[in-house]
């Protein structure tokens, strides 16, 4: 039994030894580490168990390499990781190093809860100039990108020959595209589809803006398209939904979590080209191939790559050298990416890329890059705080037109008048 | 329920009871009664199927191929049944073997089944047979925390966990359940055990046993009910646990069963929805066994703590 007085005192000494702990957080001098004596940092990634078996083998690279430094590797799946920050982050004890996501980058950012990468030494000389800006915010490097993502429409070659259909060659107005899909439809009697509904998307939105020469926000954080560019945009399918050439959303719902082009009742999507080894997978599909978005000026097809993650380390972390020198070998070391190959995206820096060897589908994606290099323009500064909830919205309210249970005129009065109310309260 | 029954009956010596006219169940014709069993019986199976069919399917998708699951197939049985997805599952994730995984969601579920039994039960018996300076005051603040929201305490447990050095073990999920945190527990042992009648321990006083005395020989057999109702309940919200895990866990080879679960289905990659739901079966094995091993006590637990003493 435990008498009033002992409680007492182990209270206090509880209480004591709390205060000498929380002394060991306060920032100390930048340690360097020892082969003998290697100092330890953390990194945290998302992802799956092939993800963690890849990171790993590079972690084990690293160490050999780097004898002075060990590296401490976690992993948590994607939803579970942003819950698991936001806690960390409150409670001043985020990870070294961190895979991370763009949508986040601004919001930690901002809360200077991320190191400058520009204050440390990380060799960008590989990069593509087009590519960093989005890693940066207001002149400040947050995040460098590992590897990029472009934009693209899928398709299922084989699905369009026993149609009888032809192969788009990825030179195409709006109006080829939707007499395409219109014609996919017509000949899918009923259980094959063109594709979802490609106004629903809000990349695929902001690359046509982008077409037309306008950005989707203004530098100060604003909507940079009005409600009539986005009018214009919704109306563009209206002569395609409730025809068979866009699946409708009451058959997209009824088949998630899978999407309608990985259930093969579509033939074609528009999306990120490092989907394609889920969708090969969902599908069972031997082979499937992507061509450029459709553009009505063939100059300009909006294209860009956006860094499908970035490495970026903690305001905190009191072992900043070593910190830097685990991202520059995890984004530039050829052997890395040879390791990875495509499943993080392309990979970014020169240097890693060229020393990996692309085969089969990683090839498809490779190439399809480096196809659409001379119409590539700078990639937009990292989204607004809440872009998740403004994308999530524009989904929401355009499969509410697909349903048609709104009109175009009210749907886009819906959508800004939520994406001014958010803009105002990030403000 | 011969229990229900013993305060009706008629006290000896009394006035004779008026005998009221009765429900006699034996005066419905035979064909009636059939005929209602039948009704009852359609109906209570097709409940029964309409409430079991998602576990239905969650066994029938383990056996099928990841490209079979959801999407067009909307069979429930595919004709290219194989074990292939428990082999996957159990491989494990990252180097971490899924036997660790379930090892380490067991550890937790037993720490918080025996730390909450020890802690209630004698919290409650304070509560409920002590009388001291302040005890309806701080009984009040219990049942205030529990109505707390869970995710008003998150930043500040986290804080003092993360200042404690405490992140990244078991301590912090487990020290809860030591220090009786979980005030439905203790609740649900104090409202027991003021239904048990107080003339057993002013007895057992009598006789010169003490707090301890009382406490371990009268009041732990006479709760069996409540406690038994305690660890059904305190092992499956362990066991069922995600977030404590995921924001005090950091070593994958510590992560307990929900968080390995996840981790088959990836938003930015493939997701394996075959081993993810395989995985689910086997996670949902430990319970449904500690279920069926102590449902017959949950029924007693609950019956019972409807009786007035």
């Amino acid at each position: 039994m435990i008498s009033r007085r002992n409680f007492l005192t182990t209270v206090a000494l509880g209480t004591a030894s709390a205060a000498a702990l929380a002394a060991c957080g306060s920032p100390a001098p930048a340690q360097t580490g020892s082969a003998a004596n290697p100092v330890t940092i953390n990194y945290t990634w998302w992802g799956n168990d092939d993800r963690a078996t890849r990171t790993r083998k590079a972690i084990a690279l690293f160490e050999s390499k780097n004898p002075d430094i060990k590296v401490n590797g976690n992993f948590t799946d994607f939803a579970g990781y942003w819950q698991k920050r936001a806690t960390e982050a409150a409670g001043g004890g985020l990870p070294d190093v961190m895979q991370w996501d763009l949508s986040y980058l601004r919001d930690y950012g901002q809360r200077n809860q991320l190191l400058d990468l520009g204050t440390v030494k990380i060799d960008t000389s590989g990069f593509d100039k087009s590519l960093l800006p989005s890693g940066q915010i207001k002149g400040k490097t947050y995040g460098i990108p590992t590897s990029t993502n472009a934009f693209a429409v899928y398709y299922d070659p084989a699905k369009l020959k026993s149609l009888g259909v032809s192969e788009p060659d990825g030179s195409w107005t709006y109006d080829e595209y939707k007499s395409w899909l219109k014609e996919v439809g017509a000949k899918g009697n009923g259980t094959i589809f063109g594709s979802t509904d490609f106004t629903g998307i809000w990349w695929q939105f902001n690359i046509w803006l982008r077409q037309n020469n306008i950005e989707a926000f203004t530098e100060d954080g604003k909507l940079g398209f009005s409600k009539d560019d986005l009018k214009t945009w919704w109306n563009m399918a209206s002569d395609l939904r409730g025809t068979p050439a866009l699946v409708s959303e009451e058959r997209a719902t009824q088949l998630a979590p899978k999407s309608p082009f990985g259930s093969n009742v579509t033939v074609a999507e528009n999306t990120w080209d490092n989907f394609m080894a889920g969708y090969l997978a969902d599908s069972g599909a031997k082979e499937l191939k992507i061509v450029p978005v459709p553009s009505d000026d063939p100059d300009n097809l909006g294209l860009f790559l956006k860094p499908s993650m970035l490495m970026v380390a903690s305001a905190k972390t009191k072992f900043k050298d070593a910190s830097a020198r685990f991202i520059d070998f995890m984004i530039n070391d050829p052997e890395v990416g040879q390791i990875f190959k495509t499943s993080r995206g392309v990979p970014a820096s020169k240097t890693q890329r060229d020393g990996t060897t692309f085969e089969g589908t990683d090839k498809i994606v490779v190439d399809y890059e480096k196809s659409i290099e001379k119409y590539l323009k700078d990639a937009p500064e990292p989204p607004i705080v809440g872009f998740g909830t403004l994308e999530a919205s524009f989904k929401r309210i355009s499969s509410d037109l697909n349903f048609g249970k709104l009109t175009v005129d009210s749907a886009a009065d819906a959508w800004f008048k939520e994406a001014e109310d958010l803009i105002k309260q990030n403000a | 329920m011969t229990t229900m029954a013993t305060p009706t009956q008629p006290k000896a010596g009394g006035t004779a009871p008026v005998q009221a006219p009765e429900y006699n169940p034996k005066s419905e014709s035979v064909g009636a009664k059939r005929a209602k069993s039948v009704i009852f019986h359609i109906v209570a199976l097709a409940l029964t199927a309409v409430v079991l069919y998602p576990a239905l399917w969650m066994v029938a998708s383990s056996f099928k191929p990841n490209a079979e699951i959801g999407g067009t197939n909307t069979s429930l049985w595919s004709s290219n049944f194989s074990f292939d997805n428990f082999t996957t599952a159990m491989e494990g994730i990252g180097g971490v073997s899924t036997l660790q995984f379930f090892t380490n969601s067991l550890v937790l579920a037993i720490g918080a089944v025996v730390g909450t039994i020890l802690s209630a039960s004698v919290s409650a018996y304070a509560f409920a047979r002590i009388k001291f300076p302040g005890r309806s005051a701080l009984f009040g603040m219990m049942i205030a925390t529990l109505l707390l929201p869970f995710h008003v305490v998150i930043i500040p447990q986290y804080i003092i966990f993360q200042q404690l050095g405490l992140v990244d073990t078991y301590i912090p999920l487990l020290i809860g359940k030591f220090l009786a945190a979980d005030a439905f527990f203790v609740f649900l042992m104090v409202q027991f055990m003021r239904n048990l009648p107080a003339e057993l321990d002013e007895a057992a006083r009598i006789d010169g046993a003490g707090h301890v005395r009382i406490f371990t020989s009268i009041m732990l057999p006479l709760m069996k009910p409540a406690l038994i109702s305690t660890s059904i309940f305190s092992f499956i919200w362990s066991w069922n646990d995600f977030l404590g895990p995921l924001l005090y866990l950091n070593t994958p080879e510590k992560y307990p069963l929900p968080l390995a679960l996840r981790l088959f289905v990836d938003q930015t990659q493939s997701s394996d929805y075959g081993a993810m739901i395989a995985m689910s079966v086997l996670a949902l094995l430990p319970v449904l066994i500690f279920f069926l091993v102590f449902q017959r006590y949950i029924v007693e637990g609950v019956s019972t703590q409807g009786l007035k003493g």
